[in-house]
């Protein structure tokens, strides 16, 4: 387990690094103070993942230089009963002109194993990172992906407590990063506590126990990982939103009982939500692969040049199925006046496999390059649940949806 | 402090200077070697260079070898531990290594080449004739000694050259100055009084004389100056470990 309890760091931003002596001998201020972190706790128990997001220069970095025992924090504190090792963008400490082997026993050292220990776990670490004749290369004429496979390796093979990883696993290729995630489960399943810090948020979601959403160096919010995600889309919406509307992000229960979060700069309202089927009738529940029509009435109150309406399905864990909006998919909209109602309706099959499906709806403003908007306006989570039941008919399949296949044998 | 870290690192650092050269980690031994050539045969055999009150011909040529060579292990490991931090920027930024007995590996490293240069210069203190006196077990003393001193004073600097850049090359000047001001090419003797009233508080006058009293003028060592240059290196050490402890955050920032 590793507890981390109130972590607090400033990096003190002086006109050059000899003003720190100066402050010192003459006891004056020469400096201006960063915030990084702020009072930060958490907890990871064994074999739970905990998930950090939040966007450029929120601490993400600081969090894992400090953890990793790189910097110093001014105050708090960290328990854990084991090292901590990890796969991080910051690097390993590599020396280019040493070979693969090398390395390993270098890096190893660092980590903390000793010579016997190298000696007998050598082979694994060589079998994971798969780098063929290349282990007795210099690693300077490796690519990025085989020094990440390598890193990696000796990371994970250091018998660590707590792992930490970044968008550092993003540089391997597809086949390597299933192949890391697969260990890092393993390693988990072993015990092992996790910090995951991603940009990925499907990742986030599968991944991880809880998730803390950091914010200028503070944590804003620490709980599941699906709130947080909101949380956190949310403040994206906050950010992009180029109006001077105030932004306000929040919960409201809907009638089923369910939990709604909206995010929404107040200039647009959402009026309605409903799912039918052909027929026109409000369902909450359809067979896979019927036709299903999502109807939603929104009200601006503002003038909208060129609004766009989107729709978002994501499955029980959260994870994105579907999601486009008009703009995406080239329909060209009619303004909107203030005051004016509009009523988007979706029409579409699902042929996804049985489950809950939660919707989420948006509306922007002038889109641009590949689905990006000037405005974003409404952006509300969850608005209704749709649970699709398997088809009596259906051929039987597992994963996300029906694909519908033919199939010939000769 | 990670002593496996340490021998790794010192190892490491021997054989990564040189590596992708054929000769490799002798590179680190030819040198020294060379430098022994030099000081006997050159200065010695063509130059004709005597040393006062000796009727060798290869006096001098030892007299300077023995200097030479002790002074060498002394100002690399004071330059090298002194700019330890940023030379290894690239390690200490990356993973975690406790910073204090970090820079050891340098004392270390520079101790085994200084092993092999002592070898080749008794051989050759044998083979010449000049004899090798029981003497001679004060080496080790007046070795350990220097290491501790040029590792408390290198550490002690290492900790500012990360605020104050420029000492990088305040150092190297120094030192040169240094290297001298302390009768290693020259011989005490030939100095003005007013210079010899000063020399006793030269630290490193303490253990290039002890090393010129044992190989050429069959002395004992002064021991009492020793054992106050001992002292004065924990006093250092200590004043270094303070600095460290209150700045070492900083140093992490700043590296």
């Amino acid at each position: 387990m590793m507890r981390v309890t109130g972590i607090s760091k400033r990096f003190k931003s002086y006109q050059s690094p000899a003003d720190r002596l100066k402050e010192i001998c003459f006891r004056k201020k020469y400096h201006r103070d960063i915030v990084a972190l702020e009072d930060i706790s958490f907890e990871v128990q064994e074999g739970e993942t905990l998930g950090i997001v939040g966007q450029n220069g929120a601490g993400k970095s600081t969090i894992l230089k400090i953890l990793s025992g790189i910097l110093l924090p001014d105050a708090g504190s960290i328990e854990i009963d084991g090292k901590i090792t990890g796969l991080l963008e910051l690097g390993t400490g590599f020396n280019p002109e040493l070979t693969g082997i090398e390395n390993i026993y270098m890096n190893g050292t660092f980590l903390g194993m000793t010579r016997a220990e190298i000696d007998e776990k050598k082979t694994d670490i060589m079998d994971f990172a798969e780098l063929g004749e290349f282990i007795y290369e210099p690693i300077r004429t490796y690519s990025s992906g085989m020094l990440m496979r390598l890193a990696f390796s000796v990371a994970i093979h250091a018998e660590p407590k707590c792992f930490l990883v970044d968008e550092a696993l993003s540089v391997g290729d597809a086949y390597f990063q299933q192949k890391c995630m697969r260990k890092i489960l393993e390693f988990k399943n072993t015990g092992g506590s996790i910090i995951f810090v991603s940009h990925d948020m499907n990742a986030v979601k599968t991944l991880c126990d809880s998730a803390i959403l950091l914010d200028k160096g503070r944590v804003l919010d620490y709980g599941d990982p699906k709130t947080i995600i909101d949380f956190y889309y949310g403040m994206i919406l906050k950010k992009s939103h180029m109006g001077n509307a105030e932004v306000e992000v929040v919960k409201v229960s809907d009638r089923k009982g369910g939990e709604t979060s909206s995010t929404s700069t107040g200039e647009v309202k959402i009026l309605s939500f409903n799912i039918l089927n052909e027929r026109d009738e409000r369902i909450s529940y359809i067979e896979s692969e019927q036709t299903v029509k999502f109807v939603y009435e929104i009200k601006s109150l503002k003038d909208l040049s060129e609004p766009h309406y989107g729709l978002h399905v994501r499955d029980n864990l959260g994870v994105s199925v579907f999601e486009t909006n008009t703009y995406c998919m080239g329909i060209k909209t009619p303004p909107l006046k203030k005051e004016q109602v509009a009523k988007i309706t979706y029409k579409m099959k699902i042929p996804l496999s049985a489950g809950n499906y939660s919707l989420s709806v948006g509306v922007a403003n002038k889109g641009y390059d590949r689905g990006s908007f000037e405005e974003y306006l409404l952006m509300a989570h969850d608005v209704d649940i749709l649970k699709i039941i398997s088809r009596d008919d259906s051929i039987i399949y597992s994963g996300v949806f029906n694909m519908n296949p033919k199939v010939s044998v000769q | 402090m990670n002593i496996g870290l340490i021998l790794e690192l010192a190892k490491r650092d021997i054989t990564e200077k040189y590596s992708g050269s054929t000769l490799g980690a002798l590179w680190n031994f030819i040198y020294p070697l060379v430098d022994i050539f030099i000081f006997t045969v050159i200065f010695a055999n063509l130059m004709g260079s005597r040393l006062p009150g000796s009727s060798s011909v290869y006096a001098y040529g030892f007299y300077l070898t023995s200097g030479v060579v002790a002074w060498n292990a002394f100002s690399n490991t004071v330059l090298r531990t002194a700019t330890v931090f940023l030379d290894k920027k690239h390690i200490i930024t990356k993973v975690k290594v406790d910073l204090s007995s970090f820079p050891l590996y340098i004392a270390i490293s520079e101790s085994i080449t200084f092993v092999v240069t002592m070898g080749v210069f008794l051989f050759l203190l044998l083979i010449s004739g000049y004899g090798v006196k029981p003497l001679v077990l004060f080496v080790p003393l007046i070795y350990l000694v220097q290491q501790l001193f040029a590792y408390s004073l290198g550490f002690l600097i290492a900790i500012f050259v990360v605020f104050v850049r420029d000492l990088r090359e305040i150092i190297r000047i120094a030192l040169q100055f240094w290297f001298w001001f302390t009768p290693i090419v020259y011989v005490y003797d030939i100095l003005p009084e007013y210079v010899k009233k000063i020399m006793i508080y030269n630290p490193a006058f303490t253990f290039i004389h002890a090393y010129h009293s044992v190989f050429i003028y069959d002395q004992s060592p002064d021991l009492k100056a020793i054992l106050f240059l001992c002292l004065l290196s924990f006093a250092i050490l200590l004043c270094a470990g303070i600095t460290f402890k209150k700045l070492e955050r900083d140093v992490r920032d700043f590296i």
